[in-house]
């Protein structure tokens, strides 16, 4: 049964639990929108990273670096087409 | 490529296993992109309310902490359907995918009830610009879970079938690398549409 149960999973959801709890303190704490964006940002990446390599397992096998840069390339897009139109639409730039 | 021997998981073996698998990180790379799309209109129309409800009249905190543990959590017991699958265990790596598929209903459950508050309140997608792209992109998300479950299914009967072979078990990874990322994408729409939008 222990072994259904591996250690890094397990340590990898509480570890996303904890994560998920430190995002809800931008409501429940009135921080400054800068602080609250810094926490939103560096929880989200640390939980999407930890999905990726502890749960997607990308890393573990000869295409990891393929894999990476396809992931990373596609990334940079999506982050040039988001910050890309908010500096041009919103920002006022 | 890999080498192709014993060395790695059942579900890389072969070439063509392997190529599936990196067939399909290609388009996760696409379905990134689609996302940020969606958010880029949302995050361009999220002031955009007209006369129809905000972000900030509509959220509730409840249902979104508990869309957000339920599929935390079938993200977490997928990846045990994956452990469980590697160490050759059919029966226990089903009841795994049958739990992650629970989850993932219970999820869309509380999203649909979601959307039908939303209409009782009259948001509705064609109230606002807000309205027309919030919707779009969780819609989207809902669409993807929804599809999720249909080839969640489709899988367990194949397993249930055939037991872990090559070809059962390079499908189960490949539905278990989309169904995490149905997680991760939920992650950025619960910190950037939700938690930002009640701060």
């Amino acid at each position: 049964m222990a072994q259904l149960f591996p250690k890094e999973h397990v340590l990898g959801f509480i570890g996303s639990i904890v994560l998920t709890l430190v995002a809800l303190s931008v409501i429940q704490f009135d921080l400054s929108l800068t602080a609250a964006l810094v926490i939103l940002w560096v929880t989200a990446i640390a939980q999407a990273s930890l999905q990726l390599v502890l749960f997607m397992h990308i890393g573990e096998t000869d295409d990891k670096k393929s894999i990476y840069v396809a992931t990373i390339y596609s990334v940079v897009i999506g982050l040039v087409t988001v910050f890309g139109s908010l500096l041009a639409m919103i920002w006022g730039y | 490529m890999s080498k192709h021997n014993n060395s790695v998981p059942l579900e890389y073996q072969g070439e063509e296993n392997d190529l599936k698998i990196f067939g399909f990180w290609i388009f996760l790379g696409a379905e990134i992109v689609l996302f940020a799309t969606l958010f880029t209109t949302y995050f361009t129309l999220v002031n955009r309310t007209g006369s129809a409800p905000t972000g900030p009249e509509l959220f509730e905190i409840g249902p979104v902490i508990l869309e957000t543990f339920l599929l935390l959590t079938s993200s977490f017991t997928i990846g045990l359907g994956v452990h469980a699958m590697r160490l050759g265990r059919v029966k226990p790596m089903i009841v795994f995918y049958i739990i992650t598929l629970l989850l993932g209903a219970g999820f869309l459950a509380v999203e649909i009830d979601e959307f039908i508050t939303y209409v009782d309140h009259g948001a509705t997608i064609t109230s606002s610009a807000f309205l027309s792209a919030l919707m779009t992109l969780l819609g989207t998300h809902g669409a993807h879970v929804t599809f999720g479950l249909l080839w969640g299914i489709a899988i367990i009967i194949q397993v249930s079938k055939h037991g872990i072979n090559k070809r059962t078990a390079n499908k189960a990874f490949i539905f278990s690398l989309y169904w995490h990322f149905l997680d991760v994408v939920w992650i950025f729409l619960f910190s950037f549409i939700y938690l930002k939008g009640m701060m």
